[in-house]
């Protein structure tokens, strides 16, 4: 690891004016279970680290019935596993959020960090100047890529690791961003971006801007939601591929739903003809199955990795069933 | 007739048979009766050095902290096949705090693998070592080896061993790229004739992937010159041989040379060899005039201390209508890394059936990756991977049952020598852990069950050596106060080595196991013990323990005679204590006979005594899995493995059951997740880490049985006990493979498991 500065700021007007230099100059700190690796490996090496622990006001979780939950940024991982509001009425969230790493991450992981937590691809974790690090070429493309994305890629074919943000996605969260001077609120379909977009990050902050909270909107009582992750190892592990789903449903229909996935893309990954297929569908085992031609229709698949695209269908489906009383054919 | 023979000893240690002389004991004793007649072998006692572990108080060679200690990183070459054109060390010199930088250019040529020196300029995969930095602290020591400027010159690569034997594959080595320059062959019988009698022949190539043995503690020394002699901490499955190769490297006499290790972390067969990192160590120390600790971090453990190495192995069966064996034949490439080391796995098809038509052709290759090294049953888990379902598949052809087939197979002499076994129990095994699975509720059609969860049952049988052998010797010391140490130059690698001694020589002198010190790992102190690997610790050390005990037996007993002025039938020895009645009651504990002795007397000096001549040693045992399959995702979830062992005498029932806890899941580990990415392009490995190298935890642990089919192997040895450590391992790939293809109807060839391959099976 190399030397740097640590500072400890007592303000986000002061974190947010230590951190407004280039991406290489500094590097924001909540929970470290990521940068500290980044540190180490020398993925970053940053001049400066700010940490974000003394800022007061980030660690709470707001639960206002009917209107919205509030989880501010530095909230711990393991808290929303445990909330006893988020898991009654956000179960996805408090699903996602147990699946997380390992117990001992998920105490000093936080909600803010784990949405803006770095890719795993392993080139890009390891020893290869590549794409996202500022080289020349993509060495998952012609290489061993069975864990990078089916969809969204090129040319970077990362997939984001976080298991929170494809049920935040499904939920409609949106995330507060703060930064000297000014403040905004954007969905988080819209925080997360393409390597098309900006090859270097996976989301639209810029250097100086901070995500101070989360919001979920309260679903009323027939929305249901709930999150699949499957990982190899039944522990510790990311997921290979994952899927977040919210519905309502009435009269033996479901009248309105988001599906998300987690895995196949370089960000959480969802598509407007499947959700606009969600509408008004039966409850019909039938009808599901129609669902799952249609997801991912456009995946890409590299080499080492087709097995994705049946493997996300069928979490698919397994998650609506748990969701919802299917009348078998 | 004296009491001590030398003899040549000759015995499997991991794949090769060893040959030595050895000073044996000639003295028999009377066979131990069965465990449930003995006070405390056998038993379940835990762990005498448990509070020291669990408390963290035990101190491992990474431990050891010394007056002025300095700390040693290692700089490791970055891509798979380069030549260093230049070095230049001199920005690093200027580092605060940098001490001394070794590379080839300063350091003293030592040979090094055979074929190579400790620093070679010629690099030939990635992480082969480049130079070495000591400094103040590690940290100063990790910054220096960022400020070394190496130029390299790349050369082509490969990092695969079936390209590598191609012609225009790029070049490792003078002499090639297949270690030693021609495969390794057997024949027994006429292959062709075999194949001809058979009305079904099976061909198919079964792969798996290499393992690296990422013990929980890493490889590292502390080592400390003191004029010219030098001490060396060290984590070593094997003290003496690291005396040996560290003297030879350094060209010094062994006697000048100590090595110790108390505690270990595990080794896998991974530290039974010195390390390049123990010699660079010491002649950093040697130049700095100050100890040095060197230890491996978790990367250097994957890239550069050994692996398990692949295998491409395709394999022919015949067999009868009747389902009788004719003909085995195996051709076999594995990867040896970049330097020389043993990659076959022909052993199991060439022991375990009785088939008198066996052909082998096995080729070990050089690639541009980390080095192979003995691990866990090394070529036994390959092969018994590809072995124990081709017996599936020959049994399905011919409408068998597979166990019925293996009986049918069975081998009732070991059928390489034709010589009996000291004991085998296999049969007995199959079918206690058959009944214990429930083998009749296996799919007698494979694949059959409807629905997304799939369940299915397999087996898979094994056999290792682990018999052991001369030479072993362990001191026996009667401290005046009744208390007694052994000193043998064994180690414990974590297994509960120090327990099992203990056990014996209480079993022995009737005292309690808490009243005996057992010092190991010692080679300044201790009397010579082979390394421990090829599961033989048990087996070899435990008589020499019998051996060492039973002559202090003898003598207390003619300090008795003489105290006493009795002869022996009058004397009466419990728990320590010798009695008579005659003429008075008198009563002497064996600590009051010391004082009486001088303890300096009371030492006796044990030795493993010869292997019976003419017999086959070998343990034997079969596991049997429950798997279910889930269609949906093609993960496979291993219900439950019952393991069912000939293994000889138990020793102590609680370390049996966690070494065979332990090779199970390890097992597991190969058959489900375990596997070395290296990146075709680059050569480099992408996952050295255990984020990526995916170890399995307690999460996906099956439910595990076991049973213990035998009693004691009486015609072995005094103590009759065979190695358990690495049969546990190698039917576990096997059976859960069996059992994947019996719950989905498809058989998959290549290790590990992953749900990736099976989800595209389905598919298929």
């Amino acid at each position: 690891m190399k030397p740097f500065v640590y500072h400890q700021p007592k303000s986000i007007e002061e974190a947010s004016v230590l951190s407004a230099k280039n991406w290489e100059e500094a590097v924001l700190f909540a929970g470290g279970t990521d940068v500290l690796g980044l540190l180490k490996d020398g993925i970053e090496e940053p001049k400066e680290v700010i940490n974000l622990k003394g800022l007061e006001g980030l660690d709470q979780i707001d639960f206002t019935k009917g209107k919205e939950l509030r989880i501010g940024a530095l909230v711990k991982i393991a808290q929303i596993a445990e909330h006893p509001a988020i898991k009654q009425s956000f179960p996805a969230l408090a699903q996602a959020a147990a699946q997380t790493a390992s117990p001992q991450l998920r105490n000093m992981g936080t909600i803010g960090g784990n949405i803006c937590q770095r890719p795993r691809c392993w080139y890009f974790r390891g020893d290869f100047h590549c794409l996202r690090k500022g080289g020349d070429e993509c060495f998952a493309v012609e290489g061993e890529n069975k864990y990078h994305c089916v969809i969204g890629g090129g040319p970077c074919y990362i997939v984001h690791p976080s298991d929170l943000t494809v049920v935040l996605q499904a939920l409609g969260a949106k995330v507060t961003i703060v930064w000297k001077g000014g403040q905004k609120t954007v969905p988080t379909s819209q925080f997360f971006v393409l390597p098309e977009e900006d090859l270097y990050r996976e989301n639209i902050l810029k250097p100086g801007e901070i995500v101070t909270h989360i919001h979920i909107p309260v679903p009323d009582s027939k929305m249901k939601s709930g999150y699949l992750k499957f990982k190899e190892r039944d522990v510790w592990d990311f997921a290979v591929v994952s899927v977040a789903a919210s519905v309502r449903i009435a009269n033996g229909r479901i009248e309105s739903g988001r599906i998300v996935f987690g895995g196949v893309a370089p960000k959480p990954w969802e598509e407007e003809t499947l959700n606009r297929e969600l509408k008004g569908l039966p409850l019909k085992d039938a009808d599901l199955q129609k669902l799952k031609a249609l997801a991912l229709k456009e995946a890409e698949p590299l080499e080492q990795n087709a097995y994705k695209i049946p493997l996300a269908r069928n979490l698919m489906l397994s998650l609506l069933k748990e969701l919802m009383p299917i009348i078998p054919n | 007739m004296a009491e001590n023979k030398i003899i040549k000893s000759k015995f499997f240690f991991e794949e090769e048979e060893i040959e030595q002389l050895a000073e044996v004991s000639e003295r028999k004793y009377r066979p131990w009766p069965n465990n449930d007649k003995l006070k405390v072998v056998g038993k379940g006692i835990t762990r005498l050095d448990g509070y020291d572990k669990v408390s963290g108080s035990a101190t491992y060679a990474f431990d050891v902290i010394l007056p002025r200690m300095t700390f040693a990183k290692t700089l490791r070459c970055p891509h798979p096949h380069a030549r260093i054109k230049s070095i230049d060390t001199s920005k690093a010199e200027k580092i605060k705090g940098v001490l001394g930088i070794i590379t080839y250019l300063n350091a003293p040529k030592i040979k090094w693998y055979g074929n190579s020196f400790l620093f070679d300029p010629h690099l030939r995969y990635e992480g082969d070592e480049v130079a070495c930095v000591a400094a103040v602290s590690e940290a100063i020591a990790e910054q220096a080896l960022k400020a070394i400027k190496v130029e390299y010159e790349l050369l082509p690569f490969v990092v695969d061993a079936r390209k590598a034997l191609k012609k225009d594959a790029p070049k490792l080595h003078k002499e090639g790229n297949v270690v030693r320059g021609k495969p390794s062959k057997y024949n027994r019988g006429d292959l062709q004739n075999g194949l001809k009698e058979a009305d079904v022949v099976i061909e198919q190539t079964f792969n798996t992937q290499v393992e690296i043995h990422n013990p929980t503690e890493p490889h590292g020394s502390v080592v400390n010159w003191n004029g010219d002699h030098l001490t060396i901490w060290d984590s070593t499955q094997g003290v003496f041989r690291v005396r040996s190769q560290v003297a030879a490297a350094l060209g010094l006499p062994e006697s000048n040379v100590r090595v110790i290790k108390k505690y270990m972390g595990g080794g896998f067969g991974s530290k039974l060899e010195a390390g390049k990192y123990t010699v660079m160590a010491a002649l950093l120390a040697k130049t700095i005039g100050r100890p040095v600790r060197i230890a491996l971090d978790r990367r250097e453990m994957n890239l550069a201390v050994g692996n398990r190495p692949d295998s491409f192995q395709t394999l022919k069966g015949a067999v009868t209508k009747d389902g009788r064996l004719t003909a085995l034949y195996l051709k076999s490439i594995g990867s040896a890394g970049a330097y020389p080391a043993g990659t076959g796995c022909a052993w199991p098809l060439r022991s375990m059936y009785d088939c008198p038509n066996v052909s082998v052709e096995e080729y070990g290759v050089y690639i541009n990756a980390g080095r192979a090294r003995a691990f866990r049953a090394p070529g036994h888990v390959q092969g018994f991977f590809a072995l124990e379902q081709l017996i599936d598949m020959l049994a399905e052809k011919v409408n068998m049952d597979p166990l019925e087939f293996r009986l049918q197979n069975y081998a009732h002499e070991e059928p390489n020598w034709h010589i009996p076994y000291t004991s085998k129990l296999l049969k007995q095994a199959y079918l206690v852990g058959a009944k214990s699975i429930g083998w009749e509720q296996r799919n007698k059609v494979a694949g059959s069950q409807s629905g997304p969860i799939k369940t299915g049952i397999g087996m898979s049988s094994q056999i290792w050596w682990g018999g052991g052998g001369p030479p072993a010797y362990a001191n026996l010391k009667l401290n005046r106060d009744g208390s007694v140490q052994i000193i043998a130059g064994s180690q414990d690698l974590g297994t509960g080595t120090y327990t099992i001694l203990a056990q014996v020589a209480s079993e022995v002198l009737d005292i309690p196991v808490e009243k005996i010190e057992v010092i190991l790992g010692d080679t300044d102190t201790a009397p010579y013990c082979g390394s421990s690997g090829g599961s033989t610790t048990a087996a070899s050390v435990t008589p020499a323990v019998r051996d060492a005990a039973e002559q202090m037996m003898d003598k207390l007993y003619s300090a008795a005679m003489a105290q006493f002025d009795l002869p022996k039938n009058k004397i009466k020895y419990a728990k320590g204590k010798f009695s008579t009645v005659e003429p008075k009651p008198r009563v002497l504990t064996i600590g009051q006979l010391a004082r009486k002795m001088g303890e300096r007397v009371l030492e006796t000096v044990g030795r493993r005594e010869a292997n019976p001549k003419g017999y086959a040693i070998n343990s034997f045992g079969a596991q049997f899995a429950e798997v279910a399959v889930d269609t949906n995702t093609g993960k496979i979830k291993v219900q439950k493995i019952v393991a069912a062992y000939d293994i000889g005498r138990v020793l102590n029932r609680l370390t049996i059951d966690n070494q065979i806890h332990g090779g199970i899941i390890q097992g597991l580990g190969f058959a489900l997740f375990e596997d070395r990415i290296l990146d075709r392009n680059t050569g480099k490995m992408l996952n050295a880490n255990f984020h990526d190298y995916k170890v399995p935890t307690i999460k996906d642990t099956p439910e595990i049985e076991i049973h213990i089919v035998s009693e004691t192997d009486n015609r072995l040895s005094n103590t009759g006990v065979k190695g358990v450590g690495e049969p546990a391992m190698i039917p576990t790939p096997a059976a859960v493979a069996n059992a994947v293809y019996n719950a989905i109807g498809k058989r998959i060839t290549s290790l590990p498991l992953t749900p990736d391959k099976i989800l595209m099976a389905l598919q298929s």
